[in-house]
């Protein structure tokens, strides 16, 4: 039956972002598909989520969709407002936020993200955003959930800046340089992936319907670890779908960003 | 004691090469009209900073003012990249210490406790550690914990020798209260030497002993207090007025290039004398009105 509802890659990316979080557990968001996958799992599943914003906003129930964090529609109906240091320290640095939603410039096989610039770090290069909070959820975070479009430029052996450390360049580095958690899933528009628990290395767990293996992988300048079995991922309910499209993005607004 | 002064007075008691804490977050809150002032004052070789960037640093950078920026990163969300603040760090015209969000924080709070280091996991692993690895005299080190043994990183505290604060209200010792989220701006406040306060009402002691378990800046740490209304546009204030999202778009339009941007400089800026005709350029009161907050939605 599900599989006759017809649904957007973004909305399919939502789905599975809200199906990583669990009822009870503390999540950052920032801007975009994570907000989405965040109110969907708090409105489905996990109605005692507590959802946080880094720079001092916790449970916002906005009506209307803002244009970043620092948008008071996105801190609407907000339980607390509060700090910095509040949020990104006695919540995330103390240990107590479960999953951190991250996205980026491009991710490389072993999680590590760029989100600061493209180029070549120490000649000619383009700048982007930086940390903001974002290297502050991939070291302190129980577990971060990489959102990324699925493209060869995006998906690469080794990033070209780390802002964001994920498993460094595999096994044992991550616990050496000091860090925490680490990223669990990397969600894309073509796929899903997860970490091999030895290696460290991105590996393929779920390929999106009708997208075929090798889409999948010509679509990426690095080479996972593919299981042999390896399944399609589980789509998005009916009630998932209406919750997107009538009550938490009626405007589209998210999906369109 | 009243420590109301003008726009023009408080930026004057800053000294050229000053260390600036600024209290804007992306377009939140932006100290917009305290930097228009830098800028027509000619003040410059400014250390500015703030955990996120915003617009008014962005602003301050682009005209010259800033020597070196110490920031956690940031953009303006969905309307896109600080353009001025990316293009002096392609091409080198500014000193970059970059961290993260919550690193700036723990520096800030560092130095708001009179702490000589501050240890966080933050940083560990990243190319931006690397980076601040590379600063004469260091910003960042290692310790053994005296108690586990386990390594640790701990980054230097931030003093700056001022900090500038959009408040929602004051009283003209400084008491100030901050609606919202406040994000790095007590610690700021709390970690500089000074602080100047810019508020959009000026109220008595008296209102605020009413309520001051919503008082975030004492005035015993501040210096100056402007009251000076709409002084953070086009950035918004929470529960006074909304961004101007028109304004942002024709600010980060004329931003990409730097003619672009001094045209802007020329005709916002240096074209005016003062905050007042600056508002009556970018609509005056009828503007203003529009951008009003509602008192449910904050916005």
């Amino acid at each position: 039956m599900a599989t006759d509802l017809e649904y957007t890659p973004f909305e399919l990316m939502a789905v599975t972002g809200a199906r990583e979080l669990k009822d009870g557990e503390i999540v950052a968001v920032g801007l975009g598909l994570p907000v989405v996958a965040s109110f969907l799992a708090k409105r489905t599943h996990a109605p005692n989520l507590t959802i946080i914003l880094e720079l001092g906003v916790v449970d916002p129930e906005p009506i209307d969709i803002g244009s970043g964090l620092s948008d008071p529609r996105f801190w609407y109906r907000a339980k607390i407002h509060t700090s910095f240091v509040d949020m990104l320290g006695m919540v995330l640095h103390k240990g107590l936020v479960d999953v951190g939603f991250l996205g980026g410039l491009e991710v490389d096989a072993y999680g590590n993200l760029n989100t600061t610039l493209l180029g070549d770090p120490k000649g000619k290069f383009r700048r982007f955003t930086g940390s903001g909070g974002g290297n502050d959820l991939a070291s302190c975070a129980r577990r971060t959930v990489i959102i990324i479009r699925h493209e060869v430029r995006k998906l690469t052996e080794a990033v070209s800046f780390i802002t964001s450390p994920g498993y460094l360049r595999g096994a044992g580095e991550r616990e050496r340089a000091g860090l925490v958690g680490g990223p669990g899933r990397v969600i894309t528009d073509k796929a899903v992936f997860g970490f091999d628990p030895e290696s460290k290395r991105m590996r393929l767990e779920a390929i999106h319907a009708n997208t075929a293996l090798d889409d999948v992988l010509s679509n990426m300048s690095f080479q996972p670890i593919v299981p042999s079995n390896l399944p399609v991922t589980e789509p998005p309910t009916a009630e998932q779908l209406r919750l997107i499209r009538e009550e938490i993005d009626p405007d589209r607004m998210y999906a369109g960003s | 004691m009243s420590k109301v002064s003008t726009l023009a007075e408080a930026v004057a008691s800053i000294s050229s090469g000053s260390h600036v804490a600024l209290s804007g977050f992306a377009t939140a809150r932006c100290a917009m009209a305290f930097a228009h002032e830098i800028i027509r004052q000619g003040i410059n070789r400014l250390t500015v900073s703030q955990c996120v960037a915003a617009i008014e640093a962005d602003m301050m950078i682009g005209a010259g003012s800033v020597e070196r920026i110490v920031y956690g990163g940031g953009s303006r969300g969905r309307s896109g990249q600080h353009h001025c603040i990316c293009r002096a760090i392609e091409h080198g015209t500014i000193i970059t210490e970059e961290l993260s969000s919550l690193s700036m924080t723990f520096r800030y709070l560092a130095g708001a406790l009179g702490l000589p280091f501050i240890p966080i996991r933050s940083l560990n692993g990243s190319d931006i550690l690397g980076r601040l690895q590379q600063f004469t005299p260091p910003v960042v080190s290692n310790l053994n914990d005296p108690f586990t043994g386990e390594e640790w990183l701990v980054l230097k505290p931030l003093i700056p020798d001022v900090a500038v604060i959009q408040v929602q209200v004051a009283d003209e010792e400084g008491n100030a209260w901050i609606l919202g989220p406040r994000w790095d701006n007590e610690e700021q406040a709390k970690a500089s030497k000074r602080t100047i306060v810019i508020t959009e009402r000026l109220v008595s002691t008296e209102a605020i002993r009413r309520a001051p378990e919503q008082t975030v800046i004492p005035g015993f740490r501040v210096s100056h207090v402007v009251h000076l209304p709409f002084s953070a546009h086009p950035s918004s204030v929470y529960g006074v007025y909304d961004f101007d999202e028109d304004h942002i778009a024709q600010y980060a339009e004329a931003s990409k290039t730097p003619q672009g941007f001094q045209q802007y400089l020329d005709k916002y800026v240096y074209g005016v004398k003062d905050h007042w005709e600056y508002i009556e350029m970018v609509g005056g009161m009828k503007r203003m009105n529009e951008l009003e907050a509602d008192p449910v939605l904050g916005y």
